[in-house]
């Protein structure tokens, strides 16, 4: 069986509708934020969220509701057919069916090496296991900054490291980490809200939604469409608890600060990596671009946990991509 | 709320009704260029004739035989060369102009031929001795309760189905009638 009778046979056609599903999607939902000018997090990962969660289930939805959606007639008269371009060679030596599974590979590799790898080390704890670790100690900087946030009152351990770090883990024993050095380069203020941020996350991750969109998100690896909508919508995740640590604490100031300091630090971090460490320089600058947008919102007061007022917005987008999505094939 | 409100919200609708109609626009010029750059996809032609021409198709089944009560040519002629050589043919009965047989043959097992006539559900499924083919006869109803029939046979490396909106007396030898 050649390339494009594998992509023309079911699970071919699934891959691809929700390869261009997604894209569609992402497309829209990041179009719709800034025509419709949503200010809230909350609000923005839900529009997000529809580019991650819709794809997984359009296609068998689509041909239940439509068995003749793959017919030739319905195809002719769709917005967008796929077998058109899965049929085409380019210069008559390059067929478009070889690109579209290359960039389905591109996608794959992504995920795997700066996801779910990454995710996987972060789950297991600290990254360096030769660093000393001991819990925050009653009394100490960290456990009185950390005092009032959350109840029970969150695991804090301490990680001996000069370079200032924090972030949690999640699963059977959440815990915060935060190295000796973050701790010492930190006013009180700013060490609470740090705190708070992490909280945040740890609250937020037990949130079945979540938990969801990440398991469509590891079934859709493939998707070039699904990886950009999931990373807007964890992006906002940061911005969500930004907001949170901020209602929390009263100071949008000192976190931008904690921001700030880290994102000079030596040890800036990101998912796992260290700078410098087989981290492109374009990952770098994603990322680095995303503090420097975390910055800014906090420092221009945008900072809001209201979620309500954007339901029918949030409706008309959602009912747009599935009515557009339906005419992709 | 205040004419400014209004007319901000106004802007925010005017605005995502732009952006769906460029994904709209922009959808359907990447829907064309294939056409353009690979001629011979799927297209409708406005006859038989002018489908084997512009295609270079060989050999396109016609039936010898044809009840009365359909209308020729066929209402709509579907046909492609590329990435195999497809053809379908949509008859309407005179009467009404609604579509009543479907023949499709393709040089591929995996073409989804036109659904305008879906079988609901199949009684019966048969092989049959088609001139000398081992063909296989489906009959059955459609949602509407009314009969339907559907013969399939390969002809060399070319698929051939028929669907009929008909018990399968008649289509038996529409599809006898292909075989002259």
């Amino acid at each position: 069986m050649d390339l494009t009778n594998l992509l023309i046979a079911y699970p071919g056609i699934y891959v691809v509708q929700a390869f261009l599903h997604s894209m569609s999607a992402a497309i829209i939902a990041q179009r719709a934020i800034l025509a419709w000018n949503i200010r809230s997090p909350v609000v923005r990962q839900k529009f997000y969220l529809i580019a991650v969660f819709a794809p997984v289930v359009s296609y068998p939805l689509y041909q239940w509701l439509n068995p003749d959606r793959g017919s030739v007639n319905f195809r002719l008269g769709a917005l967008f057919d796929s077998g058109r371009w899965i049929n085409v060679e380019l210069w008559n030596v390059l067929p478009v069916a070889l690109l579209f599974v290359l960039v389905l590979a591109a996608a794959t590799a992504v995920f795997l090496f700066q996801e779910l790898i990454p995710i996987l080390r972060h789950r297991s704890g600290p990254t360096d296991p030769a660093s000393r670790t001991e819990p925050a100690a009653r009394g100490s900087p960290a456990a009185l900054a950390a005092e009032g946030l959350a109840d029970p009152a969150p695991d804090i351990q301490i990680v001996e490291d000069d370079d200032p770090a924090i972030h949690s883990v999640i699963g059977r024993s959440p815990a915060i980490y935060l190295t000796t050095g973050l701790v010492r380069s930190l006013q009180p203020v700013e060490l609470r809200v740090a705190i708070a941020h992490e909280v945040a996350h740890m609250r937020r991750s037990r949130r079945p939604l979540l938990i969801v969109a990440y398991v469509v998100r590891v079934l859709l690896f493939f998707s070039a469409g699904t990886l950009v909508a999931f990373r807007k919508a964890a992006a906002e995740e940061e911005n969500i608890c930004d907001d949170w640590a901020v209602e929390a604490t009263g100071r949008p100031d000192a976190l931008a600060a904690v921001l700030e300091k880290l994102r000079h630090s030596d040890a800036y971090e990101i998912e796992g990596h260290e700078a410098g460490e087989g981290l492109s320089s374009i990952e770098h600058m994603s990322y680095d671009l995303m503090v420097r947008e975390r910055i800014r919102r906090l420092a221009d007061g945008e900072s809001t946990t209201a979620t309500t007022g954007d339901w029918l917005k949030f409706a008309v987008t959602l009912a747009s991509i599935v009515i557009l999505n339906y005419y992709i094939v | 709320m205040t004419v400014r409100h209004v007319t901000r919200q106004a802007l925010h609708v005017l605005s995502f009704v732009a952006t769906m109609a460029v994904v709209v626009g922009l959808l359907k010029v990447l829907n064309w260029a294939p056409g353009t750059l690979e001629p011979g996809l799927m297209a409708r032609y406005t006859s038989i004739d002018s489908a084997v021409s512009t295609l270079g198709i060989r050999k396109v089944y016609v039936p010898a035989y044809f009840p009365e009560t359909l209308s020729w040519p066929p209402a709509v002629v579907l046909a492609q060369s590329k990435p195999y050589q497809a053809v379908v043919m949509e008859f309407t009965r005179a009467r009404d102009g609604q579509t009543v047989l479907v023949i499709s043959q393709a040089a591929s097992t995996l073409f989804e031929p036109d659904a305008a006539i879906r079988c609901r559900t199949i009684s019966e499924k048969v092989p049959l001795d088609l001139r000398g083919r081992k063909a296989t006869l489906e009959a059955g109803v459609r949602e509407d309760r009314s009969a339907c029939s559907r013969v399939e046979w390969d002809e060399g490396e070319i698929r051939i189905v028929l669907t009929m909106k008909a018990p399968p007396v008649q289509l038996i030898r529409i599809a006898e009638s292909m075989l002259h």
